[in-house]
């Protein structure tokens, strides 16, 4: 991963700041275009980059190493070439571009719970990822912190409760739901305002699994801190572990072997093709077809045992260390793996016609909980659900790493946005995993599985597409521990496609829209 | 219409599980015949997410599948606390979940049963002293046993709930 990007991302800062760029570029190890700009060069490029239909994928604050102060990246993309623009703040007041690019919204209030950042002109200033019970003034990212528990509030008086906001008028009515659901599944709050079945407005409130990932983080040892990673979001271990390694093997200039790569791949692969048929089946018990959704959590529940034996664990977890992996998979267990693949294509295609062939599926999955394209870039919604509604982004192709540039994964976008949509880019990308997977053991070569080189200082971003879609991860390595690590799921974006795609369906529908979005709570809340 | 008559009338045709589990089978017995003896047959759990990672409920939910089928066995999941016997906690209590667990476990009717589901749920895992959790589901309920894993798999899980169901019965 060398050399200048002369993207859009390049362009867009040379027409933006003229000759006042002059030699200021800097170019990072994913190819990133890197700006250090003041107060009000920020200011002419927000403006100037929304303009050129550039997204915000992140935006997140870290202390300044050896410093005073903070520093906050902005990270802008644009077809794959990127553009992290740092703002050094030498106190703690910044200025909100929430009204510009909305996917600034939670991670400005994200700012200010954890480092007490305050946001001039944001139009939502309630607290995110700490609730009530949390103390006033406690910032837990502060490097002054140590990590030690708090006294929190036993309980909360209405008066300090949080404010929803309120919908009112003829026959309005709330449904509030959570945060501990009727089903064995994540908390969270969703206040419905409906009228007679009809959902009119949903706001979403969640971090309720808040567990201090990132400051956990801080302080550990690189190789010890992937099994932080991999707890970022129990189905998605592989893609976060692969993420945080990628970044520290960039910053420290660490290749990795081939054959480690080609394992990661199939790893990865796997991981999606589990997450997806999960979601297949879920969407049809939401919809009451119980043979269909036996159908494929039979065969998630033979990628699970699958999976425990290539990695000794059915999620996954403890193969992928910065560097490599931990153990070679041998010839024979990949072997049986491809024999079981071929097995499984079969039973997913029989499966997959039972359902496309019910009518009261496809009646209960069309039109239901549409997402509309002009919502994607705004919220930075990607993965799958960005797939049904005419997106084209997809990490693996926009900027491969690892085998992706010899392994191309193939698009299967839509462009309806509804349920059943969703339902078929997902069973299309199983598809797509295996013919991928096929490929990859199929050229798989000989050789080391992990490299010899050692983790140096600096900093990195990485970015891989997880199976609900793109994951963000910064990593800040200052002598030899970890100073920072930022990371921020496709779910975290994806969430708040939800409150767009509810209203004007009836609340029973929601199961099967929140289904189909499948959202980690434990990716967002951290 | 022919079809529809042909599927009602015609010969059904159903295939054996690929694996059936000869361990698996055994356990779910045993459970069985605890669960008749001292719950009235059936036994209803209420999961519960106190800040898990989200894997010890994929394997929770993999308890349903039809490999494992848990209901055959008498076990039930719930939709409210008020109709279920035994708590089932995962994760480490986060402080955003503290409120919320505490009045999930004050609506379960006695005598209830809570079991601890994954490293993080038994004493706080990963997470033990950090400021965003109040450490293990000890940390606010009794707790009567906990299943190590990270995540425990689904026949760790089941193991458990008859080292519970006997425990139970010396309780009583």
């Amino acid at each position: 991963m060398t050399g200048k990007d002369t993207g859009a991302a390049a362009t867009a800062a040379q027409e933006i700041f003229g000759s006042g760029l002059s030699g200021r570029l800097a170019y990072g190890s994913s190819r990133e275009c890197i700006l250090d700009v003041n107060a009000e060069e920020l200011d002419r490029a927000v403006p100037g980059l929304a303009a050129r239909n550039f997204v915000l994928s992140a935006l997140f604050a870290t202390p300044a190493y050896g410093g005073e102060g903070y520093v906050l990246r902005y990270v802008f993309s644009h077809a794959g070439s990127i553009l992290v623009l740092s703002r050094a703040l030498s106190g703690k007041q910044a200025k909100s571009i929430a009204t510009i690019f909305p996917s600034a919204t939670w991670p400005e209030r994200e700012c200010r719970d954890m480092y007490g950042i305050e946001f001039e002109g944001a139009f939502d200033t309630r607290r995110l990822v700490l609730h009530e019970t949390c103390p006033a003034g406690f910032y837990p990212l502060e490097k002054s912190f140590k990590n030690a528990p708090v006294a929190t509030k036993k309980t909360v008086p209405p008066a300090e409760e949080y404010p929803f906001r309120t919908v009112s008028g003829d026959g309005v009515y709330q449904v509030p739901v959570g945060p501990v659901h009727a089903g064995i599944i994540e908390p969270g709050h969703f206040r419905f305002s409906v009228i007679g079945e009809t959902v009119f407005n949903l706001e979403i409130r969640l971090f309720y699994t808040h567990r201090g990932i990132e400051k956990l983080a801080e302080g550990k040892d690189p190789a010890a801190c992937v099994r932080v990673a991999e707890a970022v979001s129990g189905d998605e271990s592989a893609a976060n572990a692969t993420g945080f390694c990628m970044a520290i093997e960039r910053l420290s200039g660490i290749t990795v072997p081939d054959r480690a790569w080609h394992i990661r791949t199939v790893l990865c692969e796997s991981e999606r093709i589990c997450s997806h048929l999960g979601d297949l089946s879920g969407m049809l018990t939401d919809v009451a077809f119980a043979l269909g959704a036996s159908h494929f959590a039979v065969l998630r529940e033979e990628f699970f045992r699958e999976q425990e034996k290539l990695s000794g664990s059915r999620f996954l977890r403890g193969m992928i260390l910065p560097g490599g992996i931990s153990r070679d998979i041998p010839v024979e267990t990949l072997a049986r793996y491809r024999e079981f693949l071929a097995r499984f294509a079969k039973e997913f295609r029989a499966g997959l016609a039972i359902v496309l062939s019910t009518p009261s599926v496809i009646d209960r999955f069309t039109q239901t909980g549409i997402i509309r394209k002009p919502l994607l870039g705004p919220l930075n919604i990607t993965g799958p659900v960005a797939r049904a509604s005419g997106s084209g982004r997809d990490v693996r192709v926009d900027s491969p790493y690892g085998m992706y540039d010899r392994f191309i994964p193939v698009p299967h976008p839509l462009n309806d946005g509804d349920v059943l949509a969703r339902f078929t880019v997902k069973a299309a990308e199983v598809l797509d995993s295996l013919s991928l997977i096929e490929k990859v053991i199929a050229g798989m070569p000989e050789g080391p599985v992990i490299s010899a080189d050692g983790v140096g200082d600096g900093a990195a971003l990485a970015l891989v597409e997880g199976p609900r879609g793109e994951n963000l991860c910064w990593v800040e390595i200052r002598e030899g521990r970890v100073f920072r690590y930022k990371v921020r799921t496709a779910s975290y974006c994806n969430w708040l496609a939800i409150e767009h795609a509810a209203p004007g369906n009836i609340i029973a529908d929601f199961p099967v829209i929140n289904k189909s979005l499948n959202l980690s709570y434990a990716g967002t809340d951290l | 219409m022919v079809n529809a008559v042909s599927c009602m009338l015609g010969k059904k045709v159903t295939g054996p599980l690929p694996l059936r589990d000869e361990e698996l089978e055994r356990i779910g017995r045993e459970i069985r015949r605890e669960i008749n003896a001292r719950f009235g047959r059936s036994l209803a759990i209420r999961e519960l997410d106190a800040g898990s990672d989200n894997a010890a409920e994929i394997e929770i939910n993999n308890l349903n599948n039809a490999y494992y089928d848990v209901e055959r066995f008498g076990i039930s999941f719930v939709a409210s606390p008020r109709h279920a016997d035994v708590l089932l906690v995962t994760g480490a209590i986060t402080c955003n979940m503290a409120i919320a667990a505490q009045k999930t476990y004050d609506a379960m009717p006695s005598p209830k049963f809570v079991v601890a589901v994954g490293d993080d749920a038994c004493d706080g895992g990963i997470y033990k002293g950090t400021y965003a959790v109040l450490g293990g589901a000890d940390a606010i309920f009794p707790v009567d046993l906990k299943i190590p894993g990270n995540p425990p798999a689904p026949i760790q899980i089941l193991t458990g709930l008859l080292a519970l169901m006997r425990s139970a019965g010396k309780r009583t």
